[in-house]
């Protein structure tokens, strides 16, 4: 017994050593981004690192339905897209009493769509953006999951309702600008231009601010009980039924919270971009974000964000130096991945790298499976072996 | 009726007009320990389907303490307390043993609760003492993946035991498993039979003698074929026909007489050829309807005279005089036809207390056989 408790001390200590490593390592991440990064960064490039930033929430959201839940979702620029429009709709909104935004002019619109109403209230814009995608991603998931369409079915049906969604927005001129979009950067808020530096500013911190508060929103959602029990739907759904879960509602949850991630993220991304079209709604699009998350590591929350980040800051790279054949490289960095790192970047420097790392470091290398070498219940049981002899 | 934990009436489930289920009626005391047998494509495992509500029924219902169980989805059938386990280990491989576990555990299994909720102390408890039960307390924090296809089983077992259902379905929880394992296992449901009620479904017949200690229930082509202890179910003849492939030509009393004879005749350890001979022909011509039925009948009654059965039980099978007399008259000249030695007689003497035949019909019966020999 009290061996048991000696280990189960032994243990609260290393979780909390580990505890404040990760409360350090996050801080003075935050720091270098919010703070450093805006120093030394000029205006355009920390414009683009933002935007980078949001896309990278996106990619949370899809890690918690895919990598964690086993839903390959190919939809996802639905809910992107929809928070972007809620956002995009209320700065186009900021005219004097009785002005119709600019477009509506164009195709002869004399009064204000029914649904551009709400849009005027700031608060209810803020609710909006995440909820609207929410919503959307509980019907469609609720359908979905409730006819236990799983798989390839279910990421065939995302995208057959990304289309659906990209041709409404596409085609409907005299309600949202259709394929023109909208514009947001020469819109006003609070008075100030959206593209002016210091909004541009705020907003990028915001962005980081937003990428550190989604990434524990999801480590809450995917920790405990609630997380174990996504994997498990992910390793054997049935099973899961058996035990006397319904992972409809599970499902449709974390599809939810999925959908609202990506509104959040289309809307700081629409304002760090200056305009919103139904492009973000386009089938490549989509896909790439779940290429994002595939780079970095499924199932691991900060892969999401590293592959997110690198895949964008190579783009860029290379697209620059390389104008002519980048395209070849990206495809190349995903073949790589696909084939060689099919856990990811950070799926590989957990299950290769790091070993390799302590071990020229001199530590010792772990033989059998980690959690029974290092468990201190078998090393004491060796110790008595070793003493015995 | 309305006390049996569960109920099946008149069940049919047809798949493409293929009845895997053909108007199965089966009934379960609470407390009981079932085992289930029959032939591949019996329809055991459907049988379990339908139960747990993974298919439904064409015809027929099956009642769970009085409830109908049509249109009810699994998870609330599992919440219900009815626990299955399937054929192959079925456990979440990339959650720790504890996890495993604790995610069955779980009393409350709404998604907001789970969330929101810190597991119970309680909880905890439970789970520490199912890992104990199942024998896995070294490995509570590896990944399932990590554990050996037993104990994959046993851990599927502890998981079943943490939903406390009051029905427990365990489909060939000896699949696959050494011979040590398999022991486990089946001790280890032993142990759960003493406090909950189980349906254990099993192919492997020497598991089966380890755990049924109840009634034995035999499937065939989708219906109960019969139920019965053990030893009743390994005599029948319908079930031997079933495993064997042959139907047995003779009814279930001349089953009994066979059986009889062969014990007496294995009274000694030693079958001798002369006893085979004075067994076969009596019973051929007996029961042989014509000549050529005959010859074929000693090679089948043959294969019926491997086993040596406590004539207790079956002795008593036997009613009427005429045919209690007969089994005395076939025992003495099976005793007879070689020389008498003392284990014979012991057993002879406790055939003919079992026998309870008065002293005239016995002396004189013998008095017919000797006159027979001395010839």
């Amino acid at each position: 017994m009290d061996g048991n408790k000696a280990i189960a001390i032994s243990r609260n200590k290393q979780d909390r050593t580990k505890k404040l490593i990760e409360i350090g390592i996050v801080s003075s991440l935050v720091i270098i981004f919010a703070v450093i990064l805006p120093i030394i960064l000029p205006a355009f490039r920390l414009r683009l690192l933002g935007r980078f930033l949001s896309l990278a929430i996106v990619a949370l959201g899809i890690d918690l339905i895919w990598g964690y839940t086993g839903l390959l979702s190919l939809g996802h620029g639905i809910f992107f897209g929809l928070g972007g429009y809620a956002l995009a709709m209320h700065l186009k909104l900021q005219l004097p009493e009785g002005q119709l935004p600019d477009f509506f002019n164009l195709y002869g619109v004399k009064e204000l769509p029914w649904f551009w109403q709400p849009f005027n209230s700031f608060p209810f814009t803020l609710i909006a953006l995440f909820l609207i995608p929410g919503i959307v991603a509980a019907l469609l998931g609720y359908l979905v999951f409730r006819n236990r369409i799983k798989g390839v079915y279910f990421s065939i049906i995302t995208q057959a309702a990304l289309l659906v969604f990209f041709n409404f927005f596409n085609g409907q001129q005299k309600l949202i600008n259709g394929t023109n979009g909208l514009k947001t950067d020469t819109e006003k808020i609070f008075d100030i231009f959206v593209g002016s530096s210091g909004i541009q500013r705020s907003v990028y911190i915001v962005t980081v601010i937003a990428v550190v508060l989604i990434f524990y929103l999801c480590k809450w959602l995917t920790s405990g009980r609630f997380g174990r029990l996504l994997l498990a739907i992910r390793d054997d759904e049935t099973r899961v039924r058996f035990s006397g879960y319904d992972p409809t509602g599970y499902k449709v949850l974390v599809f939810a919270v999925s959908g609202a991630i990506a509104g959040l993220a289309g809307a700081l991304y629409t304002v760090q971009t200056g305009i919103i079209t139904p492009s973000v709604m386009n089938v490549a699009f989509s896909i790439e974000m779940v290429i994002w998350v595939a780079v970095g590591g499924r199932g691991t929350l900060i892969g999401a964000i590293i592959g997110t980040l690198i895949v964008r800051l190579a783009q860029t790279f290379l697209s620059e130096r390389f104008p002519e054949v980048w395209l070849f490289f990206q495809g190349a960095l995903f073949l790589i991945v696909v084939t060689v790192l099919p856990e990811g970047l950070v799926g590989w420097w957990r299950e290769f790298a790091w070993q390799k790392v302590r071990s020229l470091f001199g530590k010792k290398q772990v033989v059998t499976y980690p959690s029974i070498d290092q468990d201190l219940a078998v090393q004491r049981e060796k110790q008595q072996f070793e003493d015995a002899d | 009726m309305s006390n049996n934990i569960l109920e099946i009436q008149d069940l049919t489930v047809s798949f493409d007009g293929f009845k895997a289920l053909d108007n199965l009626n089966f009934s379960m005391r609470p407390g009981e320990m079932r085992v289930i047998i029959g032939p591949n494509g019996a329809g055991k495992t459907t049988f379990l389907d339908v139960i747990t509500g993974k298919v439904q029924p064409t015809q027929g219902r099956v009642l769970f303490n009085g409830k109908n169980l049509r249109n009810t989805p699994e998870f609330k059938i599992a919440r219900m307390g009815i626990g299955r386990k399937f054929q192959t280990p079925r456990v979440y491989l990339n959650l720790t043993v504890r996890d495993n576990l604790d995610l069955v555990c779980n009393r409350n299994k709404n998604v907001f609760s789970t969330l929101f909720n810190k597991p119970k102390k309680d909880d905890q408890r439970t789970v520490g003492g199912l890992l104990e039960t199942v024998g896995l307390t070294a490995k509570a924090n590896a990944k399932a993946a990590l554990l050996s296809h037993g104990e994959k089983q046993r851990l599927e077992i502890g998981m079943l035991v943490a939903q406390s259902p009051e029905l427990l379905l365990v489909d060939e929880p000896a699949a696959g498993l050494t011979d040590e394992e398999t022991e486990n296992v089946g001790s280890l449901l032993l142990a759960l039979a003493e406090s909950h009620t189980i349906i254990a479904i099993e192919h492997d017949m020497e598991f089966v003698k380890q755990i049924a200690t109840e009634k034995v229930t035999v499937l065939h082509q989708g219906s109960v074929l019969c139920d019965g202890s053990m030893d009743e179910i390994q005599n029948d003849p319908r079930v031997i026909e079933v495993y064997l492939g042959e139907a047995p030509s003779i009814s279930a009393e001349q089953m009994n007489m066979i059986r009889i004879c062969a014990s007496m005749a294995w009274a000694d350890n030693n079958f001798a050829p002369e006893q085979l001979e004075v067994i076969l022909t009596n019973l051929s011509q007996e029961f042989a309807s014509s000549q050529d039925h005959q010859v074929s009948l000693q090679r089948e009654l043959q294969n019926y005279l491997a086993r040596k059965i406590p004539l207790e039980q079956l002795v008593p099978k036997v009613k009427n005089a005429k045919d209690k007399e007969r089994v005395l008259r076939l025992s003495y000249e099976i005793i007879r036809s070689n020389q008498i030695n003392s284990q014979e007689i012991v057993v002879y003497q406790n055939l003919l207390r079992l026998l309870d035949l008065p002293t005239k019909v016995v002396q004189k019966i013998e008095q017919e056989i000797e006159a027979k020999y001395s010839n």
